[in-house]
């Protein structure tokens, strides 16, 4: 059963290979890391035993690879590979392909990814399992005139406000919120157009829209050894388009006897599919202490260090034990303090959270108690639009929620950043809003707080201070002292009119 | 010492002036640390640690868990684009005409030199070409924005 783990291949890229490739070295066992030509200086490359560079120049040629990969794997000799999140890990072609070429899979089997990975298949093996799933039904017809008149027959029973979803989807596409009854043809024609242009596949489900709930989900862990366990959970509600920007463990409102209830349908939910390994399983928990299957993810999860921090359980060194057939080594369930996790983007929130670029001629992380970052990037290092644009996970620990909401403040202020705009201060600012303090989130908070978009909140002596700062730095020259101001190549561009000599009078 | 920056609400003019080490901005002031921070002490008597980096023409700059970006407008550089003519950036004196009407000047050719905020500022052409028209003499006081010579390309 044991097949001890000597060299793992990590298919991803950034902060996820970075958090692998470390726990690899922490347990002694050799790695490879793979990237593409834009990623030859990043940080994780460092961070491996060996670096092998893929070929190729979109992501579907390079970390998409499936082929590629394995030749690598096989070249170097690697005995396992751990997908991380994204990319290909909930591909279960992938994980058959590694399987068969004899290379351990770090993470469920195919057939436990494929059941979950089809929303319907899931819904009907949690309903199976006993684990309570949002009222709906599942509409199986694929033929566009049999399947408005299923959805029309559906939307009676489900009742409104209720929710189009794509059977096959995921990211929001194919997904409609249907608030009057006179809107459901023309949203459930829209529904199925973008799910089959999305994904092949026009198949809907239909459910009731729980508004006012919280994302609330557990960390499971499942061994070849007959033990599955949860971690208790987290929650994830603030959420901006479906991206989870703010996580925490535990959650703010919740009981021990919900998350006992939780915690035993999640369970319940990864042995119905015998499910090997980390995975998370992700509920709605309604106002009314009620709560319902939402999906499960077959695989770690961005924001699996609020769970670290509060069980003191490294996930990621227990997913290599149980890839090497180990038992897991955790012992009983218990949380303590309260974590918090951010997710740092670059992105000009106060712009519609656009997407932004640059060099980070500055990139000063917080230090001090209590404070960890996981991060795949360095001072220096160019942002660019090929790769998400997460930069970093800013996760604080403290022995109560008050306390640790007052240490992530504390870190986001020392945060510093120059040369890429980022969300910092939208994170900051979010901090100090009575829902969040009060830990009373859900779903639609965002939206709520900031319905014509979000800006800072910036005292005019501030303002006016940072211009002094700017007009200091420049008459003072300090641009010649940051690093950042490599291009110096004036020889190329136009030259300037007007050039200060810098000589001063009496 | 006056610097104009391009801000989110437009642009701004800054005028900073020196007093001992530190220095003085609507009645706030900054000193500049050894390694390379700068402290600020606002009107409020608050004190803060900013830390400023350049790329390109911005200064990008953290004070109190803000962030601004802050992009600095060479003098006379907008002004030149749209007319194509060299126009003073600030209010000043003309100290020197190097070139006389109808020489043949080089890009990177220095054609006057302007004394403004006790600073001397080399007009410098942008492109080869020929000069058409002197419009002040050394000595002359002019004002922002004023047309100081015409170059023919």
């Amino acid at each position: 059963m044991a097949n001890k783990l000597t060299k793992v291949l990590v298919a991803n890229r950034g902060e996820i290979a970075c958090r692998i490739l470390r726990a690899c070295s922490e347990a002694g066992i050799a790695s490879v890391a793979i990237y593409a030509s834009n990623d030859a200086k990043s940080l994780f490359v460092e961070l491996a035993d060996e670096a092998v560079q893929l070929s190729g120049d979109t992501i579907a040629q390079t970390y998409l690879d499936q082929q590629q990969i394995l030749r690598i794997a096989a070249e170097t000799g690697s005995d396992a590979i751990h997908p991380g999140f994204g990319f290909l890990s909930e591909r279960a072609d992938f994980a058959q392909a590694v399987g068969d070429a004899g290379i351990q899979w770090v993470g469920p089997s195919p057939d436990a990814i494929t059941k979950m990975g089809d929303k319907m298949t899931a819904r009907i093996t949690m309903r199976n399992a006993g684990v309570p799933v949002i009222p709906g039904e599942e509409i199986e017809e694929v033929e566009e005139q049999a399947a408005l008149i299923a959805i029309e027959d559906a939307s009676h029973r489900v009742g409104y406000p209720l929710l189009l979803k794509a059977s096959s989807g995921g990211g929001g596409k194919g997904m409609r919120a249907v608030h009057d009854p006179s809107e459901l043809i023309s949203s459930a024609q829209g529904a199925r157009r973008e799910a089959i242009a999305a994904f092949g596949d026009g198949r809907v489900y239909i459910e009731r829209l729980l508004t006012g709930s919280k994302h609330v989900e557990i960390q499971i862990l499942a061994d070849r050894h007959g033990r599955t366990i949860h971690l208790g959970e987290r929650e994830c509600s603030v959420q901006r388009r479906h991206q989870k920007v703010f996580e925490e463990a535990p959650c703010a409102t919740m009981t021990v006897q919900i998350r006992d209830a939780m915690g035993s349908a999640a369970v319940a939910a990864a042995q119905a599919v015998d499910y090997e390994g980390a995975g998370t399983v992700e509920f709605l928990l309604a106002p009314n202490g009620e709560f319902f299957f939402l999906e499960m993810n077959t695989r770690i999860q961005v924001e699996h260090p609020v769970t670290e921090l509060v069980t003191g359980v490294d996930l990621v060194r227990e997913q290599l034990r149980i890839a090497a057939g180990e038992p897991m080594s955790c012992g009983d369930l218990m949380i303590r303090g309260h974590s918090i996790e951010v997710r740092l983007y670059a992105e000009d929130a106060a712009n519609n959270f656009l997407p932004a670029i640059g060099k980070l001629a500055v990139f000063s992380p917080p230090e001090g108690p209590g404070v960890r970052l996981d991060t795949g990037v360095r001072e220096g290092d160019e942002v660019t639009p090929n790769y998400d644009p997460m930069l970093a996970k800013l996760i604080v620990w403290a022995p109560s929620r008050p306390e640790a909401l007052q240490r992530m403040r504390r870190a986001l202020d020392e945060f510093v950043v120059l040369g890429t705009t980022t969300n910092i201060r939208f994170l900051r600012e979010l901090c100090d809003q009575s829902e969040v303090i009060n830990g009373t989130t859900d779903t639609t908070t965002i939206d709520r707080l900031w319905p014509n978009g979000w800006s800072p909140n910036v005292s005019q002596s501030i303002q006016s201070a940072a211009l002094l700062v700017a007009s200091c730095a420049e008459v003072n020259g300090l641009q010649r002292r940051t690093s950042s101001n490599s291009n110096q190549d004036t020889s190329d561009g136009p030259v300037s009119p007007f050039t200060t000599l810098n000589r001063r009078f009496p | 010492m006056q610097n104009q920056f391009k801000t989110e609400d437009g642009l701004v003019e800054v005028t900073i002036s020196k007093q001992g080490d530190s220095w003085n901005f609507e009645g706030q002031s900054c000193q500049i640390l050894n390694d390379g921070r700068l402290q600020v002490t606002t009107t409020d008597g608050s004190v803060h640690l900013a830390r400023a980096a350049k790329v390109g023409d911005v200064w990008w700059v953290h004070l109190n868990g803000h962030t601004f970006k802050l992009e600095r407008i060479e003098p006379g550089a907008n002004a030149s684009e749209e007319q194509g003519g060299l126009t003073a950036p600030m209010p000043g004196k003309v100290l020197e005409v190097m070139v006389s009407v109808g020489q043949e000047v080089s890009a990177g050719t220095t054609l006057m030199i302007l004394e403004a905020m006790k600073m001397e500022h080399k007009i410098v052409a942008s492109t080869d070409g020929v000069v058409t028209a002197i419009n002040f003499n050394a000595g002359d006081q002019v004002e922002q924005g004023v047309t100081l010579l015409d170059l023919e390309e």
